[in-house]
């Protein structure tokens, strides 16, 4: 499975390296586009000393995180986003049942969108900022941990990106309401949790657990505690949280599959 | 003009049928309008003014411009760039009418449309959960000439961008950076007035500032008397030069136009 997945992403990735120019226009311009949000922390940061007592380099390491954990789903998970909704408007999922593979493994591998990795690269970027600003004590726990937060991150993107796709299968559209939990998302993880309402805060820590991916893990890295009492080993809950946020999508996804109705064109 | 009058009425009357659609809108919006509002609230911390902006100021300009991406001050609309790459665009071109004035009503009525409901319903939630700042009647009025000129420039900006399809097989990259100009220097993503040198001195220079920093300020109350009307004058600066580039570039398209498929 793992030899297809790579020989089909492989053609797409030789597909997009056609158009040279393009490619590297658009990867330039990824890097730009979301790189101008750190650009926005910065000015911020120009005019105040903190957010919510937390420093400069302390939020590029939330913002570098949140950053690298969305761009690696939009690089690999994109397939569940525009281009399946037109799949369905098409009617050519039918095609998709057919073919002896499953489902969600054709329509990861429909996709791959290399330009993405423009996102990565100034998540990096502002990671390592954050990281080299800092004197911190590192530990292999925190190592783990630190991966473990971007991972954890991707995990409930990509679960998102897929039970946006679920609802398709009845709305034939992606919920707009979708991008205000993927992208707001982006938006909340980059700054500390404490600094939301409760309501949000607990939408994030429970329904959608983005709030537990990241914010802990940085916590338990930078030796800080959140005001609001939140337990900073939560941090090692995050994965297992993210792991069964996916499956529960997943299953949500098996459920969508067996009640699709082509529309017969 | 009775003709571009009706073409912005029904446009108008499009946008209202769907509803749904149009609510989970005004819901992200909010969203976002509530995400960055506590941003600034934990930068301010008790602090007064900064760069002329009370935390109340701050606030209320980020509801503001939640409420503008009512009018596409945030992005632009690949509208007419799907019309040019599909081919429809000839059969809009062959209407008896003139091409630049069909999509300038479309937009206008559209877009004030959005500005009317999900733009002052957006900005509402900012007023009853963020205590976002109320206009009197007086600020509200000097206010709706720059609302609507901005909405122009908008419009006025995208087609120009859009235009390029005409050119390029694949505009996926320009139109990153046409948006990226747009949301960073109009003041879309904070107010110009927090800006460092030199990155205040640009965006002085370039027209996306007449966009949503002046229309947001307007509405604050943040501009009066003299800078009003400067605020006005440079709007419609812009618009003249950014309209006449789209005509111009319009021209020079009409000369090369490759009709695809049939």
């Amino acid at each position: 499975m793992l030899t297809l997945y790579m020989r089909l992403v492989g053609a797409r990735i030789r597909a997009q390296m056609q158009y040279r120019a393009s490619f590297i226009f658009e990867l330039f311009g990824f890097a730009l586009v979301t790189g101008v949000e750190f650009g926005v922390l910065l000015i911020l940061f120009n005019r105040f000393d903190a957010v919510g007592g937390w420093s400069l380099y302390e939020v590029a390491i939330l913002y570098g995180l949140s950053s690298i954990s969305l761009s690696l789903v939009e690089m690999i998970g994109r397939g569940f986003d525009a281009p399946f909704e037109r799949m369905m408007q098409q009617g050519a999922f039918d095609g998709i049942l057919l073919r002896p593979w499953g489902t969600f493994f054709q329509i990861l591998a429909s996709e791959f969108q290399v330009r993405r990795l423009g996102r990565t690269i100034q998540g990096f970027g502002a990671l390592m900022f954050g990281i080299a600003g800092l004197t911190i004590s590192w530990t292999s726990a925190k190592i783990v941990l630190l991966v473990l937060a971007a991972l954890s991150g991707s995990l409930i993107y990509l679960g998102l990106f897929v039970i946006g796709a679920t609802i398709c299968f009845w709305t034939i559209k992606t919920p707009e309401v979708l991008n205000a939990f993927i992208f707001g998302g982006q938006q909340l993880t980059s700054y500390p949790l404490s600094i939301y309402s409760e309501a949000i805060r607990v939408i994030f820590l429970s329904i959608v657990p983005l709030g537990m991916a990241i914010y802990p893990a940085t916590l338990y890295l930078l030796d800080r505690s959140d005001p609001h009492g939140l337990p900073v080993g939560l941090a090692w809950a995050a994965f297992p949280a993210a792991l069964l946020f996916l499956a529960l999508s997943l299953a949500f996804w098996r459920y969508g599959v067996s009640k699709y109705q082509s529309v017969g064109s | 003009m009775r003709l571009y009058w009706e073409i912005a009425r029904r446009s108008f009357q499009r946008a209202t049928t769907y509803r749904t659609a149009y609510i989970a809108g005004l819901l992200t919006n909010a969203f976002f309008g509530a995400l960055i509002s506590f941003v600034y609230i934990a930068v301010y911390q008790g602090r007064g003014e900064v760069a002329g902006f009370s935390v109340r100021d701050a606030v209320s300009y980020v509801w503001m411009t939640q409420a503008l991406i009512s009018i596409g001050a945030a992005w632009i609309a690949p509208d007419l760039e799907r019309t040019i790459r599909s081919g429809d665009v000839v059969t809009d071109l062959s209407r008896p009418w003139s091409f630049y004035g069909y999509w300038v009503s479309q937009a206008l009525g559209e877009r004030l449309f959005n500005l009317l409901i999900r733009g002052s319903l957006t900005y509402l939630i900012g007023v009853l959960y963020f205590r976002a700042f109320v206009p009197d009647v007086a600020t509200l009025v000097a206010a709706l000439p720059a609302l609507l000129l901005a909405t122009l420039l908008a419009f006025a900006y995208g087609f120009l961008i859009n235009l390029a399809a005409f050119w390029m097989f694949d505009t996926t990259g320009l139109m990153l950076l046409a948006n990226f100009m747009m949301s960073f220097f109009s003041g879309f993503l904070l107010p110009l007035a927090f800006f460092p040198e030199p990155l205040a001195t640009i965006a002085n220079y370039l027209p996306f500032r007449a966009i949503t920093s002046v229309a947001a300020q307007a509405f604050l109350g943040q501009l009066s008397g003299g800078a009003l009307i400067e605020a006005y004058l440079l709007q419609i600066f812009w618009a003249i030069v950014l309209i006449g580039a789209g005509q111009l570039l319009l021209r020079a398209a009409m000369r090369r136009v490759v009709i695809q498929g049939g």
